[in-house]
């Protein structure tokens, strides 16, 4: 270590962190020479927990990983269960699923907007991310019974039918959103202390992202147009009419605003998907709970969330319950390898800016 | 997806090639011929390793170790599996193939005492100072720990006779 | 839809610094923030709060402590409540501590009784009160806060309010299935031509899908007279065991076979799935198990204990009978079984008719119980062949189960030219057949009866078959009161078997010759009297006269104790409902000499007899091993 080497713990306690997760930098002034991270305030051992309980008890437990976007996490142990059970999902329950997961989506861009903005000290234009969220929630209570943990997925469907009224709801609410988007724009995303603040930094070349095994933001902020629900659509997506937005530069800048023109595809796909939710039926069912035995075999299934490929690599012995689950989160990889490799060179003062524009959310390092 | 396997059958002794439903392959191999196979679907198109997963077969007496690859243009997704002796887990590490590779092998180390050879950083990544034995294996026992480890909540009666004496 | 391309081409970022004040209006606009707690959101229709639970629906089954994910919920005793047959006098207590809120539990309640509310607050001074016993406090208007004094923090001191459900129970979306898998019958057309058996039985898969809906709360295994593990039998027939479902059986139960035909089903009347749906078909499983197994003693070890040297007599190879030699034989005692019928299988022989019980099925049973060494002498009458008081002096104990063999008559004038149910039935089954006639009556409105007139159109279908017949049927008790099940009534409409409810019999009206041309009959006032004693009222003046030239009276069934002894019957002691009084050990007042049956319960059915036999098997255990 040289003279002027300083170890700095940007540690889970700190006004710059979001979410419980330690950088080990190693400092030069201002400089960082490199950084470890360091995972493992949150891990709660989900995956070893999970062989405790049969196939139904596991949904509680499975939405847990991650708290700001539950529902990819609901929705991947659903489909991967269903996968090797051999259910058929009815089509209105697809539909409703494509609907949640668009939710979803626009509920945690919204809290990506109030992270990275907050923490480049653009507090207004945060406080109004987090209130435009709250309007999010308050639909999930009235379609599911709870605003952040839903267990509303199940093998074979969704849990419940959409009640009266909700579809004027939520199109007031996307109307809502559609004009508050000038407002975002010119606090935020058209400012020019944004750019300066953001351009040229955290810059990744498409080379460097694929072989580092990036997704979601990760790819699309460098100009590769990848996204999960176009390349293998699950749920109602192959029905839907949909953009994938990219940007060129590959630095926070691009990667941010391609979260922006995503929430306004969310609000595109929520219109499509009220046109053309069909009729019929919701949930298909399945043996009970304390009977049911899935088949023996392994299966993986992927979904894309808010921030890239979240997979599950699902196996079963035959038995009532699990035998091995294994998630592919996308902040493992963000923040674990692409992560230390972007702070090389960078500013302190950056580091939450470069995180954030990775949105690399900790429990999801951790599970 | 059939040429596919068939061509990894006629090049690779001892492999075996199945399919999982749509755009999902799964290879079992030898562990000798293991990164060979990995390096002739990186040279195919399949570029992108997602992740490495381990399963504990304890009535075997063999942990199954899986490696996930895929490319970006295709929906095809390939898991290439090998089983290794559970009671000495050792295994060459895939960085030269995969860059990425070396974080997988540090979680799967760490949670079930596989050991890479040639990964330079093996450093457990999310428990701190842990005595046991790694805890996703099968033998661990987990309710066994938590009750060990930590004060169980005394139940309701319990709880009533702490107060009255 | 298009995007709306406006918005997504942001300007180029070098816009004025002062863009940003645009902000500024807001300051003028309502908040988004409540004050809380004068200001409160209502929550969502299907939010999930904390518990409601209807303790009248509530049958303190479990089902609900099994599922829940985090082990939140316990069944406690509340000594209030009764506890009968299907309903336990248990209720479910949660502990708030650990709840996470999922629902699961209300998706799986079978009365639909565990419900979500929409409260969500509760402040305590101490942890007690959050281990909460969840009650349905609809009545108990004291602890609600009124409606017009309702506020969060008025309720999170007192409690709940009122009607303020959140997330219920929807049988669309539950967790168990509500459907049976329906049994396979032959059609009423097909079926009433011949004698075949109604019922075709399960396949593997649909047995399989039947035993998968089992929640396995056990209600069913309390209401069984003889306690069998159904809940681990179906469970064997899941897991594709037919033998080991046999194992588990044939613990309780000796006679599968007869009883997957014939049984009377008190478990599928309090089994859970029923409640809401259509109950598990337990009858029709124990009937797919005991049919799998071809061989009881290649597929169950039965072993017999130890000779102990001990020897019983058993009179009536009856349910009882053949259930008390069984059990006594394993224990290694030596069995005689006497029976007057030329084969085994008691009232179960002669009476269900061969559609409903084949004689391979009784066959099947009792050479299973012969093959243990148990001794049958058949054509063998107590009274008359053998002396009662020779059994009580040659061996150590003497079980008497014969059952109600003697069919009773109705005694109105000229009856002796009727026929007696048992007889008809009996001469049906194992004698050489009755030449029936082209319009027949059967008195009587329990399930002899419909036997009886079943058998009796299935001969008039086979031995007069182009002619015109009629079978009808005569009872005192009207619709509501019928005794028969209702299955049996409703097989018996459908292969045209005429009714006459609520006509009682007066006489039976012969023609110059002195055969039978009709019965006359009045019309039924009221069947029991104020203190629900059998005591029938007729209206005298309404009278009808029903065209027939054979009746047969199947009105009921007594025992015939003629075969004891004056000096012993009187010492012989009787209940209040004249059945024979046995202590806990199934032994009557005179010793060595037990019994059970149709003699000693009141739900005349084979597996009350079972159960007799199994307490009294233990007991003459007990009473021999003591004798050493």
């Amino acid at each position: 270590m040289a003279e002027r080497e300083l170890e700095l713990i940007f540690g889970p306690q700190h006004l710059g962190m979001v979410g419980n997760l330690s950088i080990s930098l190693n400092v030069e002034g201002d400089t960082i020479l490199s950084a470890r991270v360091k995972p493992g305030y949150l891990h709660r051992g989900f995956e070893k927990l999970m062989e405790y309980r049969n196939w139904i008890q596991n949904f509680p437990l499975v939405c847990r990983i991650n708290m700001i976007e539950s529902e990819p996490v609901e929705m991947v142990y659903a489909m991967a269960v269903e996968d090797l059970a051999g259910i058929e999902v009815p089509e209105r329950a697809q539909y409703i699923r494509t609907m949640i997961q668009e939710m979803s989506r626009l509920s945690c861009h919204f809290t990506a907007a109030w992270a990275y903005t907050s923490i480049l000290g653009f507090d207004t234009p945060a406080q109004w991310a987090m209130g435009d969220r709250d309007y999010l929630l308050d639909l999930f209570e009235d379609l599911t019974g709870a605003r952040v943990y839903h267990i509303y997925n199940m093998p074979g469907g969704v849990r419940r039918d959409l009640p009266e009224g909700f579809e004027d709801k939520l199109l007031a609410f996307l109307d809502a959103v559609h004009n508050r988007l000038p407002d975002y724009n010119s606090t935020f995303f058209e400012n020019r202390l944004f750019y300066e603040r953001a351009s040229g930094i955290g810059k990744i070349s498409p080379e460097d992202a694929i072989e580092m095994g990036g997704t979601g933001q990760v790819l699309r902020g460098c100009g590769i147009k990848h996204d999960i629900r176009k390349l293998e659509p699950y749920a109602a997506y192959s029905d839907m009419d949909l953009e994938v937005p990219t940007r060129e530069a590959g630095d926070a800048y691009s990667r941010v605003l391609v979260i922006r023109d995503e929430m306004v595809q969310s609000v595109s796909i929520l219109k499509q998907c009220i046109e053309k939710m069909p009729p019929g039926k919701v949930y298909e069912k399945t043996p009970n709970p304390f009977k049911w035995k899935v088949p023996k075999g392994e299966t993986y299934v992927r979904v894309e969330s808010a921030r890239g490929e979240f997979g599950l690599y699902l196996v079963s012995n035959g038995g009532n319950r699990p035998y091995r689950a294994h998630f592919k989160t996308p902040s493992f990889v963000h923040g674990l390898v692409i992560l230390e490799r972007l702070l090389k060179g960078a500013n302190i003062a950056d580091v939450g800016n470069i995180m954030l524009s990775l949105y690399v959310i900790a429990p999801e390092i951790d599970r | 997806m059939n040429d596919m396997v068939d061509l990894l059958k006629s090049i690779f002794k001892g492999t075996d090639a199945r399919t999982l439903g749509e755009n999902r392959l799964s290879v079992t191999t030898p562990r000798e011929s293991v990164l060979a196979v990995l390096d002739y679907l990186k040279a195919s198109g399949f570029y992108q390793l997602k992740s490495i997963s381990c399963v504990d077969w304890i009535d075997d007496n063999e942990f199954e170790l899986v490696y996930h690859v895929a490319s970006l243009e295709s929906p095809l997704h390939i898991m290439v599996k090998t089983r290794i002796d559970r009671g000495k887990p050792v295994f060459p590490t895939a960085m030269s193939i995969f860059k990425n590779a070396g974080i997988f092998e540090r979680e799967m180390h760490e949670l079930f005492g596989v050991m890479f050879e040639g990964n330079p950083d093996l450093n457990p990544l999310f428990l701190d100072n842990w005595k046991d034995i790694p805890p996703f294996r099968k033998d661990f026992d987990m309710r066994k720990y938590v009750k060990d480890t930590y004060d169980s909540i005394p139940s309701f009666e319990e709880y009533k006779w702490q107060k009255e004496n | 839809m298009k995007n709306d391309k406006t918005t997504t081409r942001l300007k180029e970022a070098k816009g004025s610094v002062l863009t940003p004040f645009k902000a500024i209006k807001y300051l003028f606009q309502k908040p988004h923030t409540l004050r809380y707690p004068f200001e409160t959101k209502e929550p969502s229709e299907r939010y999930r709060g904390f518990h409601l639970n209807d303790w009248e629906r509530c049958t303190g089954c479990g089902n609900c402590a099994d599922i829940c994910p985090n082990q939140a919920i316990d069944m406690v005793k509340i000594e209030e409540i009764e506890a009968k047959p299907g309903k336990r006098n248990e209720r479910p207590r949660i502990d708030y501590g650990r709840c996470c809120f999922c629902g699961l539990c209300v998706d799986i309640c079978p009365p639909g009784s565990l419900r979500l509310s929409r409260d969500y607050i509760h402040i305590d001074h101490s942890t007690d009160s959050f281990k909460y016993i969840a009650k349905d406090e609809k009545t108990e208007q004291e602890s609600f806060v009124p409606v017009d004094n309702y506020s969060v923090l008025n309720a999170s001191l007192a409690h709940r309010k009122v009607d303020y459900e959140g997330f219920v129970s929807d049988l669309e979306h539950c967790l168990f299935e509500t459907e049976r898998v329906q049994m396979p019958e032959v059609e009423a057309d097909e079926r009433k031509l011949s004698f075949m058996e109604q019922v075709i039985g399960y396949s593997r898969e649909e047995a399989r899908k039947e035993a998968e809906r089992c929640l396995e709360c056990k209600l069913c295994e309390e209401a069984c007279p003889a306690h069998m593990k159904i809940s681990d039998y179906i469970d064997a027939i899941y897991e594709d065991m037919p033998d080991e479902s046999m194992r588990k059986i044939l613990e309780d139960n000796p006679l599968p076979s007869i009883c997957g035909r014939i049984c009377t089903r008190h478990c599928e009347k309090v089994c859970s799935v029923g409640i809401r749906g259509e109950s598990l078909a337990i009858r029709w499983l124990k009937r797919f198990a005991a049919d799998s197994v071809r061989d009881y003693k290649e597929a169950v070890e039965q072993n017999v204990s130890k000779p102990t040297g001990k020897r019983v007599a058993v009179i009536g190879a009856g349910p009882s009978g053949l259930s008390l030699a069984y059990f006594l034989r394993l224990r290694g005692h030596d069995i005689t079984v006497f029976d007057a019928l030329p084969a085994g299988g008691g009232t179960m022989l002669i009476g269900p008719p061969l559609y409903r019980l084949p004689r391979e099925a009784i066959e099947r049973d009792v050479n299973n119980i012969a093959s243990l060494g148990v001794e049958f002498m058949f054509n063998t009458k107590v009274g008359k062949d053998v002396m009662f008081k020779d059994l009580l002096d040659k061996y150590d104990a003497v079980f008497i189960g014969i059952g109600t063999s003697k069919s009773r008559s109705t005694g109105i004038k000229n009856a002796d030219k009727c026929i007696l149910a048992l007889d008809f039935l009996k001469e049906n089954k194992i004698g050489k057949g009755t030449k029936i006639s082209k319009q027949v009556i059967v008195i009587g409105g329990g399930n002899v009866a419909m036997d009886v007139a079943r058998v009796a159109l299935r001969l008039q279908n086979m031995q007069c078959p182009n002619e015109e017949t009629a079978i009808k049927t005569v009872s005192l008790e009207d619709w509501d009161i019928m005794p028969a099940s209702e299955d049996e009534i409703q097989e018996a409409k459908e292969e045209g078997v005429q009714f006459n409810p609520a006509w009682g019999p007066e006489e039976v009206v012969l023609d110059d010759e002195g055969n039978i041309k009709g019965l006359l009959c009045k019309k039924v006032k009221s069947v029991f009297d104020e203190n629900g004693r059998f005591a029938p009222t007729f209206y005298e003046d309404q009278k009808m006269l029903i065209e027939g030239d054979m009746i047969i009276e199947a009105i009921g069934q007594a025992p015939d104790f003629s075969f004891i002894p004056e000096e012993l019957f009187k010492e012989l002691k009787f209940t209040s409902r004249r059945k024979v009084d046995v202590d806990e050990n199934g032994m009557t007042s005179i010793p060595k000499v037990f019994a059970g049956g149709d003699i000693v319960n009141t739900n005349l059915d084979a597996i009350t007899a079972i159960a007799d036999a199994k307490r009294a098997a233990q007991g003459i255990d007990n009473f021999l091993r003591e004798e050493v």
